[in-house]
C-alpha cells in the first residue's frame, strides 16, 4: 500500500505513533527471555527459555528475509524467483570466509585496541559480514543486469534459472574442498563471543536488533521518494516513463536493496546454524519466502514478518499433529489462502477494517454504552 | 429518463438502457442509452475517449455492464458471456484492425464460422464486396496492408448469419480511396443487416447513417435522425468540435 | 522477394552450422562417442520437449506459468506405472470417479430447465448450499473406510515379485461387491447434486440453451455404463490386465496416463485456475501450492521411495541386437548403431517425442481447434467475440498440456527412477526450453529442447574429459538461455512485443 505521507522533517513522535504496533512488538520480544525466565524458572541460557529463544532467532532472521522479498514482489511488483540466490550467497560468503580465511588471518595477525583487548575476531566478523553484503549486492547486480530487457514471464524464468545455476554451483563436486558440495559447510568456526549455543541471549538480542534495524531501514526506504516512485512504477510503468522516470533504474535499486537485506539475513542464518548448505540456495527456499509473504500479505512489510512467524509456528504445529506429511496440510491451507484470501492476513485485515470497526460499534452498543455522537 | 428516448420506432433490434460499465476501478460508462432500429445504420458519435468503444464492448459482453439493460431481438443479454451474445447473431469489427495476424486470410474467415458451410454460403457476397480478399486468400494476415486488414476484419463479421454488426471506426487510418470503398461496402451490407457504427469521420457518418447517438464523457447526450443533426451546427460543435473540423478538412482535400 | 531472403538466411545459416558441427564432431570426437553422445542428447531433448510442449501451449494461450507441470509429469509416471504393475489401484478407484463424472455431466442437461424454475430468493440462495453440503457428506461416506492405502500398497508387493512369473499371486482380496456398490452410487448422487448446485436453480441472470441434448445424454449414459461395468468387473479387470502381453499393457498404461492427464488437468483448470485469471501472480502461487500438495499425496500413497519400473518386454531381452530387424524380432534391450551399443528404450523415447511433435504440429495447423488456439494466443477477447467459448478452449488446452506431461512421465518411467521428485528436474529444464524457444511457440519448444538436450549431453561428455562434474554441464544450459535472452529478449521463436 502506498503511504500517503510526505514528511519533510522526520518527527520521532510521528514515527512512534505510526509504528506503535511494531514498537510494542519489539518491546515484548525484548522482554520475552526475562519473562520466560521468571515464569519457568529455567536459566536465561538453558532449558525451555533457551529453546524458545532459538525459535525466535530463526523467526527474526526469516522475517528480514521475507521483508526483503516483499520489497521485490510486493512493493515493486517484480515477480522474481531467485531470492534464494541472495540468501544463499550471503550465507555461503559468511561461512566460507569464516572457515577458510578467518583462521589463517587470525594465525598471522593480532589486532588489539589501545586498552589491550584483542579484537581480531571482531574484525574478521565485520569483514565477513561486509563481504556477505557485497557478494549479495553483486548477485543482485547480476540479476538486474541480465534481466534489464526482459518482461513478465521471461523475467521470472530468468531469475529462476539464475538461482538454479547458483544452486547447482553450490552442489557441484568440483568445489568440494571449499563448499563441501552436497553436504555444505558445517561447524563453521564463528567468533567465540557470538556462539549461539553458548551465548544464546546475546545472539537473541543481536538477531532482534537486526530485525528492528532492517525493518526501519526498509520502512524508511519505502516511504522515501524513491520508494514511492517504485510503487508508482508498479501501478503504471508507462506513465512513469512518460513523466521522466526510468523504470530500469528503479528496478535496479529495488533489486540491490532487496539483495542486500537477503544477503545479510543469509549471513545471520549461517552464523546461527554455524553452517551453509545447498538447500539454502534452492528454489524451495524461495517458495518458502513466497509463502511467508503471501500468508502475511504482499506489499505491507509488517505482513511478511507475521507470515514468517506464522509459518514457523504452523509448521511446528502441523508437524506435531500430522507427522512427516505435514506439508500436505500446509499446501492445502496455502491453496485455500490463495483462492479466498489473496491479500494475506494484513491485507485482508486492512480491507475489512471498516467492517471490523462497525462490528466493534455494534458490540459496544450491545454492551449498552452510548453510540458515538452523530456530527 | 432522458427526453430523446421517446421518439423511437416501436420495435428496435437493439436497445441499450442506461448502462454503467467499470473497467477495473474506473467508471467508464455512466449511463449510456441508445436504440438501433432494424435494417438501418445507426452511428455513435463523440470525442476520443468518450466511451464509444466501451459501449460496443458492453453490448457484446466483453466489458459487461454493472447496471442497466441491453435488449437484443426481444431478449435481455446483459451479463451473459460474450460468446453466447455473439452467437445470438451479433458480429463485431473491432478497431485497430484486430485480425489474427498468425492466421491466413482463409483461416481468419473460417474461424468466424458458427456452423459448417457458413463461409461457402456467404463467400460470393464477401468477395463481391472485397474482391482483394479473394486474391490474398492464402496469405498470412501479417502480410496484408492496413486497408486489406480492415477489409478482412469487416469480412470476418459477414461470414455467419448476423442480425447486427457492431463496427468500430472502419475508416481509421485508411487512404481516402479506401474510405470510399469501405463506405460502399457498409452501405451494401446494410441492405441485409442492421449496423451500429462508431465513426470519427463525420462526413462518412452523415452520408451512411440514418440515425445517430452522441456519447460524451461516458453518457449518451443526444440522439435522433441524421438529417436533423447535419443542420444543427450548434450541437455538432458542442460535442464533436475538433473532430468534426478535422474530418471536414480531411474530407475536402 | 524481400522477406523471403530474411526468412531463408537464418535457417540456412543454422543448417550449415549444424552440418559443420556434425562433421567436426564426427571426425573430432570419433564416431562412437559422437553417436553415443548425440543419441543421449536426443533422448534428453525428447523428454524436455514432452514437458516443454505443454508448458508452452498453456503459457501461450493463457499466460499461465504452470509450476505444477513437473508434478503432473511425476503423477503421469505414477499412474502409468501403477496400471502397469498394480492395476488394482486404478480399477479400485475408477468406479467412484466415473460415477461422479456421470453425475456431474448432467449439468448442461438440467441447467436450462433449472434456471427457469420459479422459486423465492431465499430458497434460491440456500438450495445450492444444501446441495453442496449433502454432496460433500456423500463423498465422505463414499470414501469412508475405503482402503485406498491398501490398494496402493499392493504396488510395493508387485514391485518386489517379478511380474513375469505369477502376477496374480499377490492380488489381495477386495471388498465384496454387495458392499462396494454403495460407494459409486453415492458418488453418482453427489455428482448430480453438485451439478444441481452449480446450475444455480432459479437464477434468472444465468443463461443456458438446451442444444445437442442427445449427444450429452449419450455421454452421461456412456459414463454410467462404464461405471456399472467397472464396478462389476473391478476384480476381474486387474487380472486381465496383468495377464496381458507386457507390450500391450505398457501401451494401455500410456493411454491411461494420457486420459488421467486430460481429466485431472481439466478439473484443475476449472476449479483452481479459472477463478484466478484476473490475478496472474496468484496463478503462479496456486500452481506452486498444487505441486506441493500433489507431491505430498503421492508420498502418502506410495511412501517417499524411488521405484524402478520394469521395462516392457519389447525393450527387455538381454543382449545386443545387431540390426533393427533383429531388435523387432527379439525385443533386445540394446541395439548396435554405428558400432555403439545403445539402449533400445531410449530410442523409443526419442520416437515418442517425435510423434508428439508431429501430433502437435498437425493439431495446430490442420484442425479448427489449432486455429482457435493460434488465434487465441494473439487475442482471446476477439476469439470470444466471434462466438467461440474461449473458456472451454482454455480448459481443453490446459488439460492437453497436462496430458502431454503425463505421457512424458510414463514414457520416462522405465528409464529413470519413479519417485516424488522425478518431475522437478524436468520442469526446470522445461522452463528453460520454453524460454529459449520463445513462450507460446511449439516449434520453438522443439528446437529449444533439442538444443538443450544436446548441450547437456555434450556438456557432460566434455565435463568428463576435463574431469569436471556433470553439474557444470547442467549450469551451462542456464548460460545458453541467458545468452539467447540477451540477444533476443523473447526467445528464438517468441513473438516480439
Amino acid at each position: 500500500m502506498p503511504e500517503p505521507t510526505s514528511t519533510k522533517k522526520i518527527s520521532f513522535r510521528k514515527i512512534i505513533r505510526r509504528e506503535s504496533g511494531f514498537l510494542v512488538l519489539t518491546v515484548l520480544l525484548g522482554l520475552f527471555p526475562f519473562v520466560m525466565n521468571l515464569i519457568t524458572g529455567s536459566g536465561l541460557n538453558d532449558g525451555i527459555t533457551k529453546y524458545w529463544q532459538g525459535q525466535l532467532i530463526a523467526f527474526f532472521i526469516m522475517a528480514v528475509l521475507a521483508m526483503s522479498y516483499d520489497l521485490l514482489i510486493g512493493y515493486a511488483g517484480i515477480l522474481s524467483f531467485g531470492h534464494a540466490a541472495f540468501f544463499g550467497g550471503g550465507a555461503y560468503t559468511m561461512a566460507l570466509l569464516l572457515t577458510h580465511w578467518g583462521p589463517t588471518f587470525a594465525s598471522r595477525y593480532r589486532i588489539t585496541i589501545p586498552g589491550g583487548t584483542d579484537i581480531t575476531t571482531l574484525i574478521i566478523f565485520i569483514a565477513s559480514l561486509l563481504a556477505s553484503a557485497v557478494v549479495a549486492l553483486l548477485i543482485g547486480a547480476l540479476f538486474s543486469a541480465t534481466s534489464a530487457r526482459l518482461k513478465g514471464a521471461y523475467f521470472a524464468m530468468l531469475t529462476l534459472a539464475l538461482a538454479e545455476a547458483i544452486h547447482i554451483l553450490a552442489k557441484a563436486t568440483d568445489f568440494v574442498q571449499w563448499t563441501g558440495a552436497d553436504e555444505g559447510l558445517h561447524g563453521v568456526p564463528i567468533p567465540a563471543w557470538l556462539n549461539p549455543t553458548q551465548f544464546r541471549l546475546r545472539f537473541y538480542f543481536i538477531a532482534l536488533a537486526f530485525l528492528v534495524i532492517s525493518y526501519f531501514v526498509i520502512r524508511r526506504f519505502t516511504n522515501s521518494p524513491t520508494g514511492r516512485v517504485i510503487v508508482a512504477t508498479r501501478e503504471n510503468e508507462d506513465r512513469m516513463r512518460m513523466i521522466g522516470y526510468n523504470p530500469a533504474t528503479y528496478r535496479t535499486i529495488t533489486f540491490l536493496t532487496a539483495s542486500l537485506f537477503a544477503g545479510l539475513a543469509g549471513a545471520m542464518y549461517s552464523l546461527w546454524n554455524m553452517s551453509a548448505t545447498p538447500s539454502m540456495t534452492s528454489a524451495v527456499t524461495t517458495v518458502n519466502m513466497l509463502i511467508m509473504v503471501i500468508l502475511g500479505g504482499m506489499g505491507t512489510l509488517i505482513g511478511p514478518i507475521i507470515g514468517a512467524g506464522l509459518m514457523q509456528t504452523l509448521s511446528q504445529f502441523l508437524y506435531n499433529f500430522f507427522g512427516a506429511r505435514w506439508p500436505l496440510v500446509f499446501g492445502l491451507i496455502f491453496i485455500f489462502i490463495v483462492l479466498f484470501f489473496p491479500y494475506g492476513i494484513v491485507g485482508t485485515w486492512r480491507l475489512k477494517q471498516p467492517d471490523l470497526k462497525a462490528g466493534w460499534e455494534r458490540f459496544r452498543r450491545l454492551l449498552g454504552s452510548k453510540p458515538p455522537e452523530q456530527q | 429518463m432522458n427526453a430523446f428516448t421517446t421518439n423511437q420506432s416501436p420495435q428496435p433490434l437493439l436497445s441499450v438502457e442506461n448502462i454503467q460499465t467499470f473497467i477495473g476501478q474506473f467508471h467508464i460508462l455512466e449511463g449510456v442509452s441508445l436504440t438501433v432500429p432494424a435494417n438501418s445504420i445507426t452511428v455513435m458519435l463523440g470525442r476520443n475517449g468518450a466511451g464509444k468503444t466501451t459501449t460496443l464492448k458492453s453490448i457484446l459482453g466483453l466489458t459487461p455492464p454493472r447496471e442497466g439493460r441491453v435488449v437484443f431481438d426481444g431478449m435481455e443479454i446483459q451479463g451473459k458471456r460474450a460468446f453466447n451474445i455473439a452467437n445470438l447473431g451479433i458480429g463485431y469489427v473491432p478497431e485497430n484492425r484486430a485480425i489474427f495476424r498468425q492466421l491466413s486470410v482463409m483461416e481468419n474467415l473460417k474461424l468466424a464460422e458458427r456452423k459448417r458451410g457458413d463461409l461457402e454460403q456467404h463467400a460470393d457476397f464477401i468477395f463481391d464486396l472485397f474482391p482483394d480478399l479473394k486474391r490474398l486468400y492464402k496469405l498470412p494476415g501479417n502480410h496484408l496492408s492496413g486497408g486489406q486488414q480492415q477489409m478482412l476484419a469487416v469480412a470476418r463479421a459477414l461470414v455467419p448469419d448476423n442480425k447486427l454488426l457492431l463496427i468500430d471506426e472502419p475508416s481509421e487510418g485508411l487512404a481516402p480511396i479506401l474510405i470510399q470503398q469501405m463506405m460502399e461496402a457498409i452501405r451494401k451490407l446494410s441492405a441485409t443487416t442492421t449496423v451500429l457504427l462508431v465513426e470519427q469521420n463525420f462526413i462518412m457518418a452523415s452520408q451512411l447513417a440514418q440515425r445517430y447517438t452522441i456519447i460524451d464523457d461516458g453518457k449518451s447526450v443526444h440522439s435522433g435522425l441524421m438529417q436533423d443533426l447535419a443542420q444543427n451546427e450548434e450541437l455538432v460543435h458542442e460535442y464533436l468540435g475538433a473532430s468534426v473540423r478535422t474530418a471536414k478538412s480531411g474530407g475536402e482535400q | 522477394m524481400k522477406f523471403a531472403w530474411k526468412k531463408i538466411l537464418p535457417i540456412g545459416a543454422a543448417i550449415i552450422m549444424v552440418l559443420l558441427l556434425i562433421a567436426w564432431g564426427w571426425t573430432g570426437l570419433g564416431t562412437a562417442s559422437f553417436v553415443r553422445t548425440t543419441l543421449s542428447g536426443l533422448t534428453l531433448g525428447s523428454l524436455f520437449f514432452m514437458v516443454a510442449a505443454g508448458l508452452t501451449l498453456i503459457f501461450g494461450l493463457m499466460d499461465v506459468l504452470n509450476f505444477a507441470h513437473g508434478a503432473m509429469f511425476m503423477l503421469g509416471a505414477y499412474m502409468g506405472w501403477q496400471f502397469y504393475t498394480n492395476p488394482t489401484f486404478i480399477f479400485g478407484i475408477s468406479p467412484l470417479i466415473f460415477a461422479f463424472a456421470s453425475g456431474l455431466m448432467l449439468l448442461p442437461l438440467i441447467k436450462p430447465a433449472l434456471i427457469r424454475w420459479e422459486i423465492n430468493s431465499k430458497l434460491q440462495q440456500n438450495l445450492p448450499r444444501i446441495a453442496y453440503a449433502l454432496a460433500l457428506l456423500m463423498i465422505f461416506f463414499a470414501f469412508n473406510q475405503l482402503d485406498i492405502m491398501g490398494l496402493a500398497d499392493t504396488a510395493m508387493v508387485a514391485i518386489t515379485t517379478t511380474t513375469a512369473d505369477n502376477p496374480l499371486a499377490e492380488l489381495s482380496a477386495q471388498e465384496p461387491l454387495l458392499r462396494f456398490w454403495v460407494r459409486p452410487a453415492l458418488m453418482l448422487v453427489s455428482g448430480a447434486l453438485i451439478a444441481f448446485a452449480t446450475a444455480k436453480p432459479g437464477d434468472k441472470t444465468e443463461f443456458a440453451v438446451a442444444e445437442k441434448t442427445t449427444q450429452k445424454w449419450i455421454i452421461v449414459a456412456a459414463l454410467f455404463v462404464a461405471t456399472v461395468l467397472l464396478t462389476a468387473f473391478r476384480e476381474a479387470l486387474p487380472e486381465t490386465v496383468l495377464l496381458m502381453n507386457g507390450n500391450l499393457r505398457f501401451f494401455l498404461a500410456m493411454i491411461v496416463a494420457v486420459l488421467f492427464g486430460l481429466v485431472f488437468g481439466g478439473i484443475i483448470e476449472i476449479t483452481l485456475i479459472r477463478p484466478l485469471y484476473q490475478r496472474a501472480t496468484f496463478i503462479v502461487l496456486m500452481t506452486l501450492g498444487l505441486s506441493f500438495v500433489i507431491r505430498e499425496v503421492v508420498q502418502v500413497l506410495w511412501d517417499p521411495l524411488a521405484y524402478q519400473m520394469v521395462r516392457p518386454p519389447f525393450f527387455a531381452q538381454p543382449g545386443k541386437a545387431e540390426t533393427v530387424l533383429e531388435w523387432f524380432r527379439n525385443g533386445n534391450s540394446t541395439l548396435n548403431i554405428f558400432g555403439v551399443t545403445f539402449p533400445t528404450y531410449r530410442l523409443f523415447i526419442i520416437a515418442l517425442g517425435l510423434v508428439m511433435f508431429i501430433f502437435i504440429t498437425l493439431l495446430m495447423t490442420r484442425t479448427r481447434l489449432g486455429m482457435i488456439i493460434r488465434a487465441g494466443v494473439q487475442d482471446p477477447e476477439m476469439v470470444e467475440a466471434l462466438g467461440i467459448n474461449v473458456r472451454q478452449v482454455f480448459t481443453f488446452v490446459f488439460a492437453l498440456g497436462i496430458a502431454m506431461a503425463a505421457l512424458g512421465g510414463i514414457g520416462a518411467a522405465p528409464f529413470i527412477p519413479v519417485q516424488p521428485l522425478m518431475g522437478d528436474q524436468f520442469q526446470m529444464q522445461g522452463f528453460i526450453t520454453v524460454v529459449l524457444g520463445g513462450m507460446g511457440s511449439y516449434v520453438g519448444a522443439f528446437i529449444g529442447a533439442l538444443t538443450l538436450g544436446l548441450a547437456r549431453a555434450f556438456g557432460d561428455y566434455f565435463a568428463l574429459k576435463l574431469s569436471l562434474s556433470p553439474a557444470i554441464a547442467e549450469a551451462s544450459t542456464v548460460i545458453i538461455m541467458i545468452i539467447v535472452l540477451l540477444i533476443r529478449p523473447s526467445g528464438l521463436f517468441g513473438k516480439k512485443e
